[in-house]
């Protein structure tokens, strides 16, 4: 049987769904992508059996058929082709594959595509709906506090709780913790699931600018669909810790500083920070923050000053550069809010103000002071 | 003007070969040793076999001939650390910033003290009296303003003395001391100073700093800071264990390298039982090696993840000791030392604080309610 497809429009799916192809694939089925064709749809699947993502396309076909080809090279030759269309003759009986372009034709051998393993298919699933830029928004300011820690797996992951016709997204690494929340979605039962990091990473890559997203989950797996996108991650199976327990609801002491001012200054003094800890001091008083950093082992020590507004007592409290200019840099209002309590108590970050409907609140957890 | 610390550094007179004397009144005056009498070496000699040259970390053969009449005593580990356990009793007494070394010497920060005494001479004074009359063994002590100069001192007036090297005659008691006696510079950095033509302090201190950087490396910075009186290292009483190790002195030198390899196979064997009842893990492992003539070799490689397992021990192993076995060399002793530990790794950032979860069980009571 015959096909033909613009080679641009086709290459735009591949793109979307070789995502899902790991680096190292366990079988050699998956370096491919499944093309199954149906009337004039050819769907495009690709997965590393953890996270799968399906596509569709439109053809001009003569025949249905499925067949699994090699992902690498076609994905290189249409890069190299201008746009035009092209022509793909599947050979069903040994599955060679022959593609025709303007220029020549290209000869490669696929695989049977029902020895492709089954995606999973959305069964008993709830579902919610939530305008993709929030869920852009939810992804970008979240993946970044997930951990590396694969002993601590609930926490490679980010908690997707939904509830009062809210949906929270939580991260953590133990370290510093962030919790995004949209209260906008329409009423569905309670439930809460772990999506792992690399589901989250391409889903940020391919979601569009525009338009819904549909979330499907069930003990299993989570269904993102968008357009003619979905893809389907296995949720990671572990007990994700009580966040909100750690969270301080009432400390005492309030810092309002400019977010830029603040990131520029915390980015120059690391520069003389310790490597390791790569600890600032922040020393507040009364509308003045001075930032410091000393590393003794090289005699490297920097000061800044800063303005702020701060209610509460003096207080001199050490942090992480690096997650602090990480978690400011997901914050997008000119100011931010610092709510502290003592040198070894969570601080709590915080906008200085939230979009409709949404709320951010980030945590960190202070590097100890020395004597 | 500048505030001073005030450090002792205990040690203990011929520990093992004391206790012994001590609980068998038969080896009293005698010249003692604890150690192995065949292909052994000796652990601690009591000062009467010291008289005829025996020292510690001697080969057994070695001190027999220099002293025929010497007393063999196998060691009982169990008394020297009741005993331990008793001079860091004393310590307690006056500080908690106590940092033991091994069981029978320690550093002491007395700059404040539980007993709220001035003059840190005193302390030495009473923790060596406290010392015999609860132990019945002897301790020597060296007082200083740090943890250098103290160790140094300690050794003067060897045994059952004290040395106070006071601030304004630290300069003069540096520049006088022989390039041996500096604590840190062992037997080959000593000869090579002596290339340099340093033979005491005052010669050293005439190296610049970049000068012994680039001749002894890292360690040229700590040189150069000794002998000026520069010690800042801090008494730390947390101090943890830098490496994990076994080795093996061999009742017959080895000769054939499968029968080395069987003896690096055991010795594997042992240290990931070590490293498993000790939870450690480290990224360097390292091979000892001593020939037949007692000279002695190390190798170590460090690898990027942690050896967690027997076999990635043992390969590892193995691999050293053919890419550095020579033909024909007999060898006497084979150790297996691994350092680089992650929690020597980890202890930089520790200070990170954790977020203070609840653990799993309060997890679900939180919840209901």
């Amino acid at each position: 049987m015959k096909f033909s497809v613009s080679s641009s429009d086709l290459l735009k799916q591949l793109q979307i769904v070789s995502g899902a192809i790991g680096s190292n694939p366990v079988l050699p089925i998956l370096e491919d992508f499944l093309f199954t064709i149906e009337g004039n749809q050819l769907n495009i699947a690709a997965t590393d059996l953890e996270t799968s993502i399906t596509t569709a396309v439109e053809v001009q076909s003569s025949g249905n058929t499925s067949i699994a080809i090699p992902a690498k090279i076609l994905m290189d030759t249409l890069k190299a082709l201008p746009q035009q269309p092209i022509t793909f003759s599947i050979n069903e009986d040994n599955f060679a594959i022959k593609i025709t372009s303007a220029y020549g034709q290209y000869k490669l051998a696929g695989e049977n595509g029902s020895d492709f393993p089954q995606i999973p298919t959305a069964d008993d699933v709830h579902t919610i709906v939530v305008p993709a830029p929030v869920l852009a928004q939810a992804i970008n300011k979240t993946l970044f506090a997930t951990s590396n820690d694969e002993l601590r797996p609930a926490m490679t992951g980010v908690y997707f709780q939904v509830a009062n016709n809210t949906l929270t997204c939580v991260a953590t690494d133990a370290h510093k913790l962030v919790r995004f929340a949209y209260d906008d979605i329409a009423d569905t039962p309670d439930a809460t699931f772990i999506v792992p990091k690399k589901a989250l990473n391409l889903l940020k890559g391919a979601l569009p600018p525009g338009d819904e997203v549909t979330i499907s989950y069930n003990r299993s797996n989570a269904f993102f669909t968008f357009g003619d996108v979905n893809m389907v991650c296995r949720l990671i199976d572990a007990r994700y810790p009580d966040y909100n327990a750690v969270i301080p609801a009432d400390n005492p002491n309030t810092m309002t500083v400019n977010r830029s001012d603040f990131q520029s200054s915390m980015k120059r003094i690391a520069i003389y920070a310790n490597k390791t800890t790569n600890q600032v001091i922040l020393k507040i008083t009364e509308n003045s923050l001075t930032v410091s950093a000393q590393d003794l082992d090289f005699s490297n020590e920097a000061t800044e000053q800063l303005m702020c507004t701060y209610e509460g007592d003096p207080l001199t409290i050490g942090f992480n550069a690096k997650f602090l200019i990480e978690m400011l840099n997901v914050l997008e209002t000119d100011e931010v809010k610092m709510e502290l309590s003592t040198a070894t108590r969570a601080g709590i970050l915080l906008p200085s103000e939230n979009n409709e409907s949404e709320e951010i609140l980030m945590l960190v957890m202070p590097v100890m002071l020395s004597n | 003007m500048e505030k001073h610390r005030k450090i002792i550094h205990v040690d203990m007179d011929a520990f093992y070969a004391s206790v012994e004397q001590r609980d068998n009144p038969d080896l009293r005056g005698k010249p003692v040793v604890v150690g192995g009498i065949k292909r052994g070496v000796v652990a601690s000699a009591s000062y009467e076999a010291r008289q005829f040259g025996v020292r510690s970390a001697m080969p057994s053969s070695l001190a027999l001939r220099k002293c025929p009449n010497l007393i063999f005593v196998p060691s009982r580990f169990d008394a020297y650390r009741a005993a331990s356990q008793q001079i860091r009793a004393v310590f307690f007494e006056y500080t908690d910033l106590v940092e033991p070394l091994s069981l029978d010497e320690a550093y002491l920060d007395v700059t404040v003290n539980k007993q709220q005494l001035k003059s840190a001479i005193f302390i030495a004074q009473k923790i060596r009296k406290e010392i015999f009359e609860r132990t019945q063994l002897t301790a020597s002590a060296g007082v200083s303003i740090n943890k250098f100069i103290a160790k140094v001192a300690s050794d003067i007036n060897k045994p059952n003395g004290m040395k106070v090297i006071l601030p304004h005659e630290i300069n003069d008691f540096l520049e006088k001391l022989a390039i041996e006696k500096f604590h840190g510079i062992g037997k080959v950095t000593a000869q090579k100073m002596h290339q340099l033509g340093v033979k005491n302090g005052r010669d050293l201190k005439q190296l610049s700093e970049i000068e012994l950087l680039t001749r002894f490396g890292k360690a040229g910075r700590f040189y150069y800071d000794i002998v000026r009186g520069i010690d800042n290292r801090s008494v730390n009483p947390n101090r943890i264990r830098k490496s994990i190790g076994v080795e093996r002195t061999y009742n017959e030198d080895l000769v054939d390298l499968e029968e080395m390899e069987k003896k690096v196979e055991t010795l594997a064997e042992n240290l990931f039982k070590h490293i498993e009842k000790n939870q450690r893990s480290g990224r360097t492992l390292t091979l000892k090696i001593k020939y037949g003539n007692f000279e002695t070799a190390t190798r170590s490689r460090t690898v990027p993840a942690d050896l967690l397992t027997y076999d990635a021990i043992f390969s590892l192993a193995k691999a050293l000791l053919y890419e550095n076995m020579e033909e024909n060399l007999r060898v006497r002793l084979l150790g297996l030392t691994i350092s680089n530990l992650k929690e020597e790794r980890e202890e930089a950032s520790n200070h990170q604080l954790k977020i203070p979860f609840p653990s799993a069980t309060n997890t679900s009571s939180l919840k209901k309610s």
